[in-house]
């Protein structure tokens, strides 16, 4: 009975941790989505409203996906919390809170710093240039995700439990 | 003795309004002054690859690396192009795409009425300049708010308890024109009480936004409790709208000269508003020859015409003029 009892917990344990890391390859499209429409309302706010950086990230943030809605608030914080600071240095402070809580890959971090550097330092039409091309890189970078989740959440789904089993099937 | 300390500490919260836009390299430097001179700086010259100047009543100064003020040309802090990077991004709010008006017109207002002039390669649309870009040069001047500096002035400039003369203000560049101006409307708003005086209605059109110093609308420094601030409006059209919407006993503006502002102080005077106004130029003769001034001084429209200069510092009250019989009223 006993053993029986651990064996449905190792199939368990390793069924969960499986089914955590399918969890977290079919995070990563969604974030980067969330990123993409996140930019887009960011472009929104700059081109046609023309609201100074600041005041257009919270705005962003309020909006948002709440997947990326802590990487906009934290940025208008930063902001808010130190004068004499620069975009880029609040972009930066932001991404190094918000990247260890997602799925993202360095990849994709590096696609957000670049625009990081060039935020609020040029006129509008410099502004739309920069923001597309890391909309259009965050695109690409979607399509990469979506196909690497339908490869790997079936995989590790299963894997973990039959992991799982063998391990049990070994210890027995 | 209260005066001068008062005045002390308004221009020490000037300083601290301008660090936080100045790049890392150069606010350490600033920062590390004394704050007696921190309270005299009242221009910075931030040229790329250029020594930083530091513009003092007493004279222009170079900034050394170590901080401190000298005359030696060798021995300035250079500014270097990642200064200036961040000094556009900082007096931009890094939002540089915002404001493309003001790149248009040359200068940036600060939080506080500081004015930020900047050159750098304009970028034309159809032969008219739309914005700058390469920004490379930029004159940050600081903007000091002095309580009880148009008192002087008053007594010349009140008649009666109706109302003030049309006045105009003039004086060459640095001189406290707008410093003058803005403590004489803060006063003539309030009233004041030791010359039984109540108190006017005042539509102050500040294009430029260095008299009232507004942020998003609202006025930072202190233009009296009756007075009504229509900010980033061109003057001409500005003093009409505000004879026509709000009733006031004064219309104010600063540094009028193009034809269109003439025309609008007259039909101001017409509808029995008063004027108070200030121009660039030194002396009556010079104004008389401006073609849009030269009109309003000679039509005898104007009131008391005051001249300000700096052969006391600045400030300094060089004359006041009655508009009519062209005498001086013995102010010296």
């Amino acid at each position: 009975m006993l053993k029986l009892m651990g064996a449905a917990m190792v199939v368990a344990a390793s069924g969960l941790g499986g089914l955590a890391v399918a969890a977290n390859y079919s995070r990563r499209p969604r974030e980067l989505k969330a990123l993409r429409s996140a930019l887009q309302m960011l472009e929104t706010e700059v081109v046609y409203s023309a609201t100074p950086l600041p005041e257009a990230l919270a705005r962003v943030a309020g909006k948002c996906d709440r997947l990326v809605e802590p990487l906009f608030s934290r940025a208008a914080a930063e902001f808010a919390a130190s004068t004499g600071i620069t975009a880029a240095d609040a972009w930066e402070k932001a991404l190094v809170h918000y990247y260890p809580g997602t799925a993202l890959k360095p990849q994709d971090l590096s696609i957000l710093r670049s625009l990081g550097s060039s935020l609020g330092r040029s006129d509008r039409e410099d502004q739309v240039k920069h923001l597309h091309l890391a909309m259009e890189q965050l695109k690409t970078a979607t399509a990469g995700a979506e196909e690497e989740a339908a490869r790997n959440i079936k995989l590790w789904s299963y894997l973990g439990f039959l992991g799982g089993l063998i391990t049990v099937l070994v210890i027995y | 003795m209260n005066q001068t300390t008062a005045r002390l500490r308004c221009r020490d919260r000037a300083i601290q309004e301008i660090l936080p836009v100045l790049p890392d390299s150069i606010r350490r430097l600033v920062s590390a002054l004394p704050l007696s001179i921190q309270a005299k700086v009242e221009e910075f010259r931030i040229r790329q690859g250029k020594p930083l100047i530091l513009g003092l009543s007493s004279g222009d100064y170079f900034l050394s690396p170590k901080g401190q003020l000298t005359s030696r040309r060798q021995e300035a802090y250079q500014v270097t192009p990642r200064d200036m990077e961040q000094l556009v991004e900082l007096i931009s709010g890094s939002s540089l795409y915002a404001l493309e008006e003001e790149l248009r017109n040359g200068f940036i207002t600060l939080p506080g009425g500081h004015r930020a002039g900047i050159t750098g390669k304009a970028v034309l649309d159809n032969g008219r300049v739309r914005t700058l870009k390469y920004l490379s040069g930029c004159n940050i001047r600081v903007s000091r708010e002095i309580k009880g500096a148009a008192t002087p002035l008053l007594p010349y400039l009140l008649d009666g308890r109706r109302g003030i003369y049309h006045t105009i203000l003039i004086s060459p560049p640095r001189c406290g024109k707008t410093t003058m101006l803005r403590d004489l409307i803060r006063q003539i708003s309030n009233g004041i009480e030791e010359l039984g005086f109540p108190g006017v209605n005042v539509g102050l059109v500040d294009e430029r936004s260095e008299i009232a110093g507004c942020y998003k609308g609202i006025p930072q420094l202190d233009v009296g409790i009756r007075t009504d601030v229509l900010d980033g409006c061109p003057k001409a059209q500005g003093m009409m709208m505000l004879v026509r919407s709000m009733g006031p006993g004064v219309i104010s503006a600063d540094e009028i000269g193009r034809r269109e502002d003439v025309e609008a102080i007259e039909e101001i005077l017409n509808a029995g508003v008063k004027v108070l106004v200030t121009a660039h130029g030194s002396s009556i003769a010079e104004l008389a020859c401006r073609p849009a001034l030269g009109q309003l001084i000679q039509a005898k429209w104007i009131e008391r015409i005051v001249i300000l200069g700096r052969s006391r510092g600045v400030g300094t009250v060089e004359d006041i003029i009655d508009g009519k019989t062209m005498r001086s009223l013995g102010v010296k």
